[in-house]
């Protein structure tokens, strides 16, 4: 049974594979025939060589390397208050009737709109970008976290008071280990979104990361350079995703089967 | 004490936000009164006030009143997700109901949606200019992952039992498309239209800081050059209602379409 799952899930796989390979394969055979000028779209091998030709690696990994740390502040940032603030306001009555509201007036404004109030109270340097970065953190998961906390099983928080447990020792014991997986659900939408405003803040102003590279790459007319930035751009994105997901996996799945 | 154990939210805690709202506005007034914020930063409701009744007479910049900005911003959100949607829906029916071809392109699927769609903007002004073909192209690409996605998922998880029964009434290949895959894969396509329609929505605001003076995105960014925070504010307070004016229109649209959902909740994600 197992091993026929896994052979299949490896079919499955290679299948993917044979996709992928395919799409490469035509676009490069597509660029060559000439239909399309390879000086407006060029092919994905020459996308990688004119990018490998005008900028050495350890540039690359240099706005690989910016824009990671970037994401990261901002992601910890909003994330840890969205949080805090997320269960502060599932557990005590009163602050979620205080934050509450003014959260949900706030939260339709999509991150991305908050670009020119973050550069008019921050400037144009790091912290207005990490600002914004840290707001697509927030909203989602202050959601899910409050999402999560009023939606735990009373009978759970009932138990634990007869047992004798009290106060803060029943939200950290049993609320919150049994608000995780919404909690989860959040954070990783979070992260998308920190990603996807990261990309944002970086082409309005920057001078280095993965943003910069491609606006740069654009004044200067090096098509190759956006396309494999571009591409560059999502791989991280999806790796990052995906070891967000294994982590979580390994944390909450100790409770709760996905 | 805890909201846990006292949950439901009554219209007194609904007041008690509002009455705390007023008050932040009021300290915000104050703090501005004092100079303990500067007022070119931090601009008061009142000042917002002027700057709303300013966008709806002579408009900012000058002649741009409220109504052209809106109408760019929903015109352009309305060109690039039916773009979208046209591209995405047929396609995603065709990989959905063929196992193989959803294989194949899971990965590739799954890659274009984590690209984001903001990234695309320095290739399509490459190809385009800064013309209004590039903020619909970007549009039409955030719109496109999201329907698609959604759209095949609703055509390969139609529950067997409902295909096996119209088996058993002799139905063919044809009917069983029309009058049980579609109509059961409609809820699904649904909420990809609702993604797609944030996805748009957000991508919309990036995509007009560059290049325009008309539309919310512009408002807001054009503001912030001449240091007119008021507006600003007032320009993200109207993205933020037109945002939800158009998911509520979305919703009632399903409700009325979609008279034999009821079970969306759990297809939600």
């Amino acid at each position: 049974m197992n091993t026929q799952e896994n052979s299949s899930k490896l079919n499955d796989t290679a299948l993917g594979l044979i996709g992928v390979i395919a799409l490469f394969a035509i676009w490069e055979i597509v660029s060559y025939t000439g239909i399309i000028s390879q000086e407006i779209f060029p092919s994905p091998s020459q996308a990688v060589t004119a990018t490998l030709t005008t900028m050495p690696l350890s540039e690359i990994g240099g706005h690989v390397w910016a824009s990671l740390t970037r994401v990261f502040w901002g992601f910890l940032i909003g994330g840890s208050l969205g949080i805090i603030v997320g269960v502060a306001s599932g557990w005590y009555a009163w602050v979620g009737v205080l934050t509450r509201p003014l959260i949900e007036l706030t939260r339709p404004i999509p991150p991305l709109a908050w670009i020119p109030m973050a550069i008019i109270w921050l400037g144009l340097g790091e912290p207005s970008k990490i600002f914004v970065i840290s707001l697509g953190a927030f909203f989602p998961v202050v959601t899910s976290a409050y999402k999560g906390m009023i939606s735990v099983d009373p009978v759970l928080l009932r138990a634990a008071q007869t047992m004798g447990l009290k106060g803060w020792r029943i939200l950290f014991q049993v609320a919150l280990p049994a608000s995780l997986p919404d909690l989860a659900t959040g954070i990783r939408i979070g992260w998308g979104l920190s990603f996807g405003m990261l990309v944002a803040a970086e082409l309005v102003a920057a001078n280095e990361g993965m943003g910069f590279m491609i606006m740069h790459a654009r004044e200067l007319g090096q098509v190759g350079i956006i396309i494999f930035g571009i591409v560059l751009i999502g791989v991280v994105n999806l790796v990052t995703d995906y070891a967000i997901g294994v982590v979580i996996r390994r944390q909450i799945g100790k409770w709760h089967t996905y | 004490m805890n909201a846990l154990f006292s949950l439901s939210t009554t219209t007194k805690s609904r007041l008690v936000g509002a009455v705390f709202i007023i008050f932040l506005l009021i300290a915000w007034e104050v703090a501005v009164d004092l100079k303990w914020l500067k007022i070119y930063k931090f601009p008061p409701p009142s000042k917002c006030w002027e700057a709303f009744v300013e966008l709806f007479t002579s408009g900012f910049p000058i002649e741009q009143t409220v109504d052209i900005h809106i109408g760019w911003t929903l015109w352009r959100i309305v060109q690039g997700y039916v773009l979208g949607c046209l591209l995405a829906v047929p396609l995603g029916v065709v990989i959905g109901s063929y196992s193989l071809l959803d294989k194949l392109t899971a990965p590739i699927i799954t890659f274009g949606r984590s690209v984001a769609a903001l990234s695309l903007l320095p290739l399509v002004i490459f190809w385009f200019g800064t013309g209004e073909a590039p903020k619909i192209a970007i549009i039409a690409y955030g719109t496109f992952w999201a329907m698609i996605a959604h759209t095949i998922a609703g055509v390969k998880f139609v529950d067997p039992l409902l295909i096996r029964a119209a088996r058993t009434l002799e139905a063919d290949q044809k009917f069983i498309f029309l009058h049980v895959v579609i109509p059961a894969a409609l809820p699904r396509i649904f909420v990809g239209a609702r993604v797609a329609l944030g996805v748009a929505f957000m991508v919309i605001v990036g995509a007009e800081m560059i290049g325009t003076i008309q539309g919310l995105g512009a408002l807001i960014n054009e503001a912030r050059n001449f240091y007119r925070a008021d507006i600003t504010l007032i320009g993200m307070a109207l993205i933020g209602l037109l945002g939800l004016g158009i998911s509520g229109v979305l919703q009632l649209l399903e409700r009325i379409l979609l008279p034999w959902n009821k079970g969306l909740e759990e297809v939600r994600r």
